[in-house]
């Protein structure tokens, strides 16, 4: 073991070194002492002795060489002397080391706050036991585009028994709780599953139990809690156990509490109950299905299996209902749609570019420096330093500048993590859990590393190639290294211009959606709209929920500053349901299949969010409860129904032939209302008076002020609201306009960062073009000098310089171009209303990556046109 | 001699040790000039390889230093065998012996004993 021996004995002796150096040195010039004495002894004169004493020893400098390579690791050693070094030469060339470390630390910092958040989105499996084989189940009809359907219990158990793929299938929703409790009565985000949800999830409560199938048979009223909720309510206390809610007017017992972050499918409750999974009678289609995967069943053969059960369960399923199909689709997809992913790496695309951009840059100014440098390393290679030893050194510079541009920018990155934490989208899942973990620091480091390694082996290596004579030699400036140099940086500024390109043609396509999109007409006039959801307590029935509703609302119109004021069931909705509806033509009526919403409103609902009356007349009090049924539609409806005729006065059913539904009358006809975002086609809607209609659950309050600020007026519409039933809950407060931005926040995020890296990219590039030709005019001033003393006329020196710019420019333009068009086509379901290759977009980039360029030119070239000729000429 | 040879690598940890051993504590110096005295000035020592193979033995842990006062008042380190040191030495010169003597018996034999030995 004698190498532990002799590698301790090494590593102990990396400290001390300036002791050891003078030991070393006390010991070599006795042993020349002594031998001096002995030769002067043996009659060797002074000199001689000298000469004779240092020739036995042998080289001096290369022994001590030898000997401090023995004594400890000499890479280590020699490494931490290029350290040394690198240190005091960056130190001594502020400008370049500033300029190179902030470049390159917002470029690394950028990047590592956008992988985390790819990181977390979309690489990170989701926190269940092999997330890879869960899949939602949905109900689809392919055919009328009805996609993403919720199912019956009854069709989740057919599938259940007729297919071998899952090994078991869950049912969740949401529901909406009511608590009680001391203070009144509010609103709580509730959820209910099947008893096998948690163990098919893998997922086990942290303290208590989950749910049984004894518990949804029997109908047991217990409930699982969140952990969020345990914490705010209970303190984590262990008393949560067992303790009491009254949800919905009864009371609940505490079994189990969740972990914390648990969800399933973007449903986040704090209170979950459980349902029974078996049903005889088929019931309403309004749960959302998982099911865990067999070992060993791909997905493509579950679909298929799901295919052909749906293909066998039609017969058994009502008329309207046969064209249905079940499709299964991964857990992971679900959570992140396509199109949010497409953005999300995007974007991680975009940022990416931007390192490059600032690495080429920053690696262009290391060539600039080498150059200049190159005196100095011919100098050391004359010494004697390898050509090793050589590279080593200006790497060690290259990854001592990374290094702290990597640390400044992993701080840069937890900051714009939290930026993006509070400000980022909010539909954006599991937002909370993006964070600087293990993987995303190795990916700082790594970047970290590719930078230092471009930075530091560019120079490395054009200094080998480059043809070492020393310095003063005849033609100093026009070494071959320096015109290969040259070449390099010159394909850096145009492959930093052709990226720069890239993400402006982006960033000009998602504004110019962005703006298409802001210019779609929601159908209402959001400003100075007040919101709010109202429930009547639960224990109400329904004529006395009836009265709540229109109390409330005579309350609220008699408030003062209340312009307008009105009730609609739900105006925003997330997914829609078939429906079969039937209609009048032609004296016959004909069914058809669609999607479809029908709401309740009452009082100037219409007129409180500003959604013109197109035909016909809005609800009055006539319309009441003895009074024939009549019903308002929307324009899509209309259109949809009776084309080109005057849909007042024609009358629908909602269901089939069979169905004792009633026929409605319209009497009205109001514009489309984008109650799904801007981005969806609006679907046939209709809305039918409250007081004709049984009252549903809870009620959007929409209410149009007079004051500017609509916030203000919501503690004093609250008493109104309360002053008619002290128990009822309210949920929800906030404007419309609100309301309606929440469905453009991620386009705005994507659209904001894209513009952000494009500037970013532009500006880099602009200082790089300017470096380069400010040292191309430079190099050149005997050049210029001479043109000009032979009689150019200054505008021509101007002329000459830009064109040398406007080149590098062009050439980068068009690469770019190129690279434009590939990307847009790749992302083009981004886009909105705008095609990927959209000519004045591109126009504009391209103008602005022009101008940019030139701009930056200017400068140099106005100093070029300034050059005194004879001052040239003197110039060596 | 016309040449002096020059000492191999790997028997100058031997002749250090050696040295040390019989006569006690040297600097390096001292080392070198006895190992030449003792050679009878067959071995020509290139003192600059002297000092790395000090501090290897050193690092082994076969010898150690200190610094003390030469014979003419000058600060020197002397180095001397450790315990350690002399188990090295006796076994290098078992190694040595066994290895010599067999060169020995390969150059003693006559050619017609060579062929033989061999079946």
């Amino acid at each position: 073991m004698s190498w532990v021996a002799v590698a301790a004995a090494r590593l102990r002796a990396l400290f001390g070194r300036r002791r050891l150096e003078r030991e070393l040195d006390e010991e070599v010039r006795f042993h020349l002492e002594m031998q001096i004495e002995d030769n002067l002894r043996s009659g060797m004169k002074r000199a001689e002795a000298r000469y004779a004493a240092l020739r036995s020893f042998g080289g001096v400098e290369g022994m001590k060489e030898n000997y401090r390579e023995q004594r400890t690791f000499g890479f280590l050693e020699t490494t931490a002397q290029d350290l040394r070094y690198a240190v005091r030469t960056l130190r001594k060339s502020p400008e370049y080391t500033i300029s190179a470390v902030s470049v390159l630390a917002l470029a690394i910092g950028a990047n590592t706050a956008m992988f985390s958040v790819v990181n977390t989105v979309l690489l990170q499996p989701l926190p269940y036991r092999s997330p890879e084989r869960l899949a939602m189940l949905w109900t689809e009809d392919p055919s009328r585009n009805f996609r993403e359907g919720r199912s019956a219990l009854w069709d989740v158990e057919q599938w259940r028994q007729q297919s071998r793929s899952f090994e078991g299938m869950a049912t969740f929703d949401a529901m909406s709780m009511f608590l009680t409790g001391p203070d009144g009565v509010e609103q709580v985000a509730g959820a209910s599953m099947s008893p096998g949800l948690l163990r098919l999830l893998g997922i086990s409560p942290v303290l208590g139990r989950g749910f049984t199938t004894d518990d949804a048979e029997q109908r047991q009223r217990v409930v699982l809690i969140s952990h969020r909720f345990w914490q705010a309510r209970f303190g984590g206390s262990r008393e949560a156990l067992g303790a009491t809610l009254v949800l919905n007017g009864y009371p609940c017992r505490i079994i189990g509490i969740l972990p914390a972050g648990f969800q399933v499918a973007r449903i986040d409750a704090d209170v979950w109950e459980t349902h029974s999974s078996r049903q005889s009678l088929r019931g309403r289609e309004a749960w959302f299905v998982v099911g865990r995967l067999r070992q060993g069943v791909t997905l493509a053969q579950a679909q298929e299996e799901m295919s052909a059960v749906a293909r066998s369960l039609r017969d058994q399923l009502p008329e309207d209902a046969r064209s249905r199909t079940i499709s299964v689709v991964p857990l992971s997809l679900y959570m992140v749609g396509a199109q949010s992913r497409l953005g999300l790496w995007m974007l991680g695309g975009a940022v990416f570019c931007v390192f490059l951009i600032a690495a080429a840059n920053v690696t262009s100014l290391s060539l600039a420096r080498s150059v200049a440098r190159m005196g100095e390393t011919a100098v050391r290679a004359a010494l004697g330093a390898s050509a090793g030893r050589i590279v080593r050194q200006l790497l060690a510079e290259g990854v001592l500048l990374a290094a702290v541009s990597g640390l400044a920018g992993t701080v840069l990155a937890s900051g714009g993590i939290s930026l993006i934490r509070a400000y980022g989208p909010g539909n954006l899942p599991r937002l909370e859990e993006i964070a600087l973990d293990l993987r995303v620091l190795g990916w700082s480091l790594a970047i970290t590393v590719l930078a230092g390694i471009l930075v530091g082996l560019s120079p490395a290596l054009a200094s080998l190639r480059s043809d070492l004579r020393p310095p003063g030699a005849a033609g100093g400036r026009s070494v071959s290294g320096g015109v290969g140099i040259r070449r390099v940086r010159r394909a850096l500024v145009v492959a930093d211009f052709a990226l720069a390109v890239v993400l402006l043609a982006g960033a000009g396509l998602l504004v110019r959606s962005w703006w298409n999109v802001n210019r779609i007409d929601p159908g209402f006039r959001s400003d100075r709209v007040l919101m709010m959801e109202i429930s009547a307590p639960v224990a109400f029935s329904l004529p006395a929920k009836q009265r709540f509703y229109q109390r409330v609302l005579e309350a609220v119109q008699a408030t003062p500053d209340v312009e307008e004021a009105g009730l609609i069931g739900e105006l925003f909705k997330d997914n829609n349901r078939e429906e079969l509806v039937m209609y009048e033509r032609a004296g016959s009526a004909v069914p058809e299949r669609m999607q479809f919403a029908a709401e309740e409103v009452c009082g100037n609902f219409f007129k409180a969010v500003g959604t013109p009356l197109l035909r016909g007349r809005p609800f009055s009090s006539a319309d009441g409860p003895d009074a024939p049924p009549v019903a308002i539609i929307n324009e899509t409806m209309a259109r949809r129904f009776w084309p080109g005729q005057d849909p007042l006065g024609r009358r629908f059913q909602r269901g089939g032939r069979d169905s004792a539904g009633r026929w409605y009358t319209v009497v009205g006809v109001v514009a489309d209302m984008r109650v799904q975002g801007p981005e969806r086609t609006p679907i046939p809607q209709m809305f039918v008076p409250l007081a004709q209609s049984a009252p549903p659950r809870n009620v959007d309050l929409f209410v149009r002020t007079t004051s500017e600020d609509p916030q203000a007026l919501a503690a004093t519409l609250r008493s109104a609201v309360r002053s008619v039933e002290k128990n009822a809950s309210i949920a929800k407060v906030g404007t419309l306009e609100q309301q309606y931005e929440a469905y453009l926040t991620q386009r705005r995020f994507q659209m904001s960062l894209l513009i952000g890296f494009s500037i970013v990219a532009l500006l880099i590039a602009a200082v790089g073009i300017y470096g380069l030709i400010q040292y191309s005019v430079a190099t050149r001033t005997q050049e210029i000098g001479i043109r000009m003393a032979v009689g150019a006329p200054a505008p021509e020196i101007f002329r000459m310089i830009l064109r040398e710019g406007l080149q590098l420019t062009l050439a980068g333009l068009v690469l770019g171009l190129a690279g434009a068009f590939w990307m847009g086509r790749a992302s083009a379901s981004l886009l909105f209303g705008v095609a990927p290759t959209d000519p004045w977009t591109l126009s504009a980039a391209s103008l602005l990556l022009i101008a940019v360029g030139v701009t930056a030119c200017c400068f140099p070239a106005r100093r070029a046109m300034r050059i005194e000729p004879t001052l040239a000429l003197r110039q060596e | 001699m016309a040449n002096k040879a020059d000492v191999l690598q790997g028997t100058l940890t031997l002749l250090v040790l050696r040295t040390l051993e019989a006569l006690g504590p040297l600097h390096g110096y001292g080392i070198a000039r006895r190992i030449e005295q003792i050679s009878r000035d067959v071995l020509q020592l290139n003192q600059g390889t002297l000092y790395p193979a000090l501090l290897r033995m050193e690092q082994e842990g076969w010898i150690s230093s200190r610094w003390g006062t030469s014979e003419n008042n000058r600060k020197a380190r002397y180095y001397s065998i450790t315990g350690a040191g002399r188990r090295r030495l006796a076994r290098e010169t078992e190694d040595w012996r066994r290895m010599s003597s067999t060169i020995e018996r390969f150059l003693g034999l006559d050619p017609g004993s060579l062929a033989e030995e061999g079946g």
